[in-house]
């Protein structure tokens, strides 16, 4: 589990989002995402999928777009790794 | 547009634009006849080696007062001025976002260009990268109505919402739908007004139109208006939202009225080509004189006409006279020029408006010298104009549109 | 609003299922989908592929039309549909103040397009202004303006999927208050990058023709094209010996203020336009024969406009068919409004509501009656409601009648 990943992902969801004023230390590793947390919505979710494949080339289908992927920055760094394992 | 039935007032007016953000910044501007310019980003590659360099820029004021930060990230530049002017208009008019009073406001929004910022970096994804690195938090905000949906999701006014897509004449249309809602009973208030935003592409491609003045020589790129070396406008953004309400529900509010908004009307010039000015102001001005004569308005009442006047040799040229056949052999009220002042953008007339009803000083535009011959008028020279009851809002349009509203003091 | 009674004397169309009238009554009829592979529109490099795209121009199309092989096609659509309405109607819109309101989103975006990517030099050959001019969202309203000649008020409204609605309802607006006594009334718009990428980008469009109200409904198709409806004083058109089509009863607009791109979940917003649209046209929900849906085809629409129409016609004894034009010629964005407001005037002028395209019924879990493989005569009155519902939350309702039929 590569804590470069999750640190990219802080700060790709910091840049893509727009989030001004924030940097990566302010974001937990397990804090949900979306709803309440950092109080994302479904839009920035798919920012985040035009992110993820501008970043490292993975494209988001199906069962990869879920709730449960897209959960907290821990989550997706999983999904991340797992996916750039079978490239 | 008829008279409507109840006297409909203005309660509040925001602004931004070049000179800062507020209606104290605005009315600054105007009295000074000058508002600062900034240069373009030309990096893009755009623009011409020789063309026009400067805009009237505005959305770089502060407005983090109106628009919290989390809400900010999403909005383009002109949902963000919008927002901020309405919050302005609103907290003028001693309205609460969320309570009863605007829970069934309407919203309509005028603007030419729309999120031109926007859909430029849209482009740029598109064409330079792939359509599968389009942001989708960007194309949410490259509608046209996103500035106005930002309003009523802010102001959470859920009544109709409508966003008024006619260049230079969208702001009188604007009032005159947001009239109609008021006389039809449909809502007790509305939030109306204009917003526009210029982006290096957009100026690049105004400028290679030949629509932007340009420096020559020793004189600076200004806009001119009425004047004989007049050769185009300067682009500029900002935003003016205004609260429009019943006279009685203002009152039963304990509202102050700024301006009463007795009239609009449009009309269209067929002879004008699809990006240029039309060739018939008298067709214009006879659809003017018969709406007035309706209404039971001398035109011996208007103690100034707030013009699109912006320093374009036809578009003046159009204005001019299309004024001079309204009036005939009477003569003219000062006529005042804020866009030459605060750039070609809608929000400048709209604030103008309200704020000549409410005896502001308009001063001279610091880009006129000389009067142009062929049209024999001038732009209102400072001091006090006339102290007649009304001010005749006046936006003929590239592509030949037309629309015009009466202002009348409270 | 109280005023004088608004018909509509006059119809005129351009849709993928060709140009005119006719071909899209009889596709409308047959249930059948235009929604194809694109071959004009380059989608090679977007999510999906299909649209509902307009074919090319039968050769008089743009007969006498100053400029035509210049204009953008969201121009020529929208003049060529306003030729045909203007035919119907035997009217001419120089002869008088006629309004022009219409409601788009693309303008000439297609042609604004290839200008950048000359700009940008990512296309051969030179950027030429010609191709930028008609750039603006007011392009087609004006193009007719100017092609017609009129010179009463003209004006555009850019409120995403609820503009042609909104259009409508202004020129109603507009004839009941006396600012003018006639009015052609639609939209134009026209496939471009910019919307196709956009909607994809949201995961909005579905791969396959979309399947409004369905179970496994995906998302959205777009498509382009224009309808104008020829809207005047009843006193007029019979003054005139015109033959009035059907009524605009009345109209209703609000707006969601809940999110800028998904519904409000339970389509309050959209059963209040409902509900103002009724209102105005003086009828309580069981004088609706049927609806024109906005039905998209997208999971959050379907059911937040299904909610809506339960939440304001679940009261009523029988039936509510429901049509979504949408599967057939797919959402026409900015003139989506126009185009199922003529459709709409369509079924009430066959007397029967027209097929969705595709035969699976409604997801049971909607509670919508879908009109669903061959078209469902109208029982009772001949009243008609078309919704349309944006982007950014803005609603639009209309309420058409067949002529004669008033209740």
């Amino acid at each position: 589990m590569s804590a470069g990943t999750r640190a990219r992902l802080k700060e790709l969801i910091i840049e893509h989002l727009k989030l001004d004023g924030m940097t990566p230390d302010m974001i937990e590793d397990d804090a949900p995402l979306f709803g309440e947390g950092l109080g994302l919505d479904s839009v920035d979710a798919l920012e985040m999928v035009v992110a993820l494949q501008k970043e490292w080339g993975i494209r988001i289908e199906g069962a990869d777009a879920t709730r449960e992927t897209f959960f907290s920055v821990a989550t997706l760094a999983d999904m991340v790794e797992r996916r750039r394992g079978s490239a | 547009m008829t008279r409507p039935p109840v006297p409909l007032v203005v309660t509040g007016l925001g602004v931004v634009c070049a000179e800062g953000a507020g209606r104290e910044a605005a009315a600054a501007a105007l009295a000074r006849g000058e508002a600062p310019l900034a240069e373009v980003d030309r990096s893009g590659g755009y623009h011409l080696a020789d063309g026009a360099r400067f805009a009237a820029l505005a959305a770089h004021h502060g407005t983090a007062r109106w628009v919290p930060p989390m809400a900010a990230r999403r909005m383009c530049p002109s949902s963000r001025m919008a927002v901020a002017a309405a919050r302005m208009a609103v907290e003028e008019a001693g309205l609460e976002p969320g309570s009863p009073e605007l829970d069934g406001a309407a919203v309509v929004v005028a603007t030419a260009y729309g999120s031109a910022q926007v859909t430029e970096q849209l482009l740029h994804q598109i064409l330079l990268e792939s359509p599968e690195t389009v942001s989708p938090a960007l194309f949410t905000e490259s509608v046209a109505n996103a500035p106005a949906a930002q309003v009523a999701l802010v102001c959470r006014a859920r009544g109709a919402n409508i966003t008024v897509t006619q260049r230079q004449a969208g702001p009188p249309i604007a009032l005159g739908l947001a009239m109609t809602e008021l006389a039809a009973g449909r809502c007790r208030r509305v939030i109306v007004g204009a917003v526009d935003e210029v982006n290096p592409l957009l100026h690049a491609v105004l400028d290679r139109f030949r629509a932007l003045a340009r420096s020559t020589g020793d004189a600076p790129e200004l806009a001119r208006p009425f004047d004989r070396r007049r050769d185009g406008f300067v682009a500029g953004e900002g935003a003016t939202l205004l609260v429009l309400e019943g006279a009685d529900e203002a009152h039963a509010r304990g509202a102050k009225a700024l301006a009463r908004l007795e009239l609009t009307a449009s009309a269209f010039d067929p002879s004008a080509p699809r990006a240029g000015w039309g060739r018939d102001p008298v067709s214009l001005a006879g659809a003017l004189r018969r709406r007035l004569e309706r209404a039971g308005i001398a035109l011996d009442s208007f103690g100034a006409v707030v013009t699109g006047t912006c320093g374009s040799p036809s578009g003046d040229r159009l204005e001019a006279l299309l004024l001079r056949s309204l009036w005939g052999e009477a003569r003219l009220p000062p006529l005042l020029a804020p866009k030459a002042v605060l750039g070609e953008n809608g929000a400048a007339l709209l604030a103008a408006a309200v704020l000549a009803v409410e005896g502001a000083a308009f001063g001279s535009p610091v880009g006129f010298a000389q009067p142009d011959p062929e049209l024999g008028v001038e732009p209102h020279g400072g001091g006090p104009t006339s102290s007649a009851p009304r001010v005749l809002v006046s936006s003929p349009a590239v592509g030949g549109a037309a629309s015009w509203a009466v202002l009348g003091r409270p | 609003m109280t005023g004088p009674r608004v018909v509509v004397t006059g119809l005129g169309a351009v849709t993928p299922f060709g140009w005119g009238m006719l071909p899209l009554r009889a596709g409308l009829r047959m249930g059948v989908t235009a929604l194809a592979p694109t071959r004009q529109l380059d989608t090679s490099r977007h999510r999906t592929r299909i649209a509902g795209e307009v074919p090319p121009a039968p050769p008089r199309a743009g007969a006498g039309v100053a400029g035509w092989p210049h204009l953008s096609r969201a121009e020529q659509f929208a003049i060529a549909a306003a030729r045909e309405a203007c035919g119907q109607a035997e009217l001419d819109p120089a002869a008088g103040e006629v309004a022009v309101l219409f409601g788009g989103s693309t303008g000439g975006m297609l042609e604004c397009e290839h200008y950048v990517a000359r700009l940008l030099a990512v296309e051969p050959g030179r950027p030429r202004l010609a191709m930028v001019a008609s750039q603006q969202i007011s392009s087609p309203g004006d193009a007719v303006a100017r092609a017609l000649g009129a010179r009463g008020p003209v004006a555009t409204v850019s409120s995403a999927c609820a503009s042609g609605g909104l259009a409508l309802g202004a020129a109603l607006d507009a004839i009941r208050s006396g600012e003018v006594t006639a009015a052609l009334a639609g939209g134009a718009d026209e496939l471009c990058h910019l919307t196709y990428a956009g909607f994809n980008s949201l995961r909005s469009v579905d791969e396959r023709p979309c399947r409004p109200f369905r179970a496994d409904r995906a998302g959205l198709s777009i498509g382009e094209g224009a309808g104008v409806l020829v809207l005047e004083a009843l006193e007029r058109a019979v003054a005139r010996g015109a033959q009035p089509l059907a009524e605009l009863l009345g109209w209703g607009a609000s707006c969601d203020a809940h999110h800028m791109t998904a519904p409000h979940p339970e389509g309050i917003g959209a059963a209040a336009a409902i509900s103002a649209a009724l209102a105005d046209a003086g009828l309580e929900p069981d004088a609706v024969a049927f609806v024109n849906a906005h039905g998209t085809g997208t999971p959050h629409n379907d059911s937040a406009e299904a909610r809506a129409l339960t939440s304001v016609f679940g009261g009523r004894s029988g039936p509510l068919p429901v049509t979504a034009t949408k599967a057939a010629v797919g959402h026409l964005l900015g003139s989506s409004g126009a185009i199922e407001a003529v459709a709409t005037v369509l079924a009430l002028l066959d007397g029967a509501v027209q097929p969705t395209p595709g035969e699976e019924p409604a997801d049971p879990d909607l509670g919508v009656d879908l009109v669903v493989g061959h078209p469902r005569p109208l029982a009772g009155s001949g009243v008609g409601l078309s919704t349309s519902f944006a982007f950014g939350g803005a609603n639009a309702a209309l309420v058409l009648a067949s002529w004669g039929e008033r209740p």
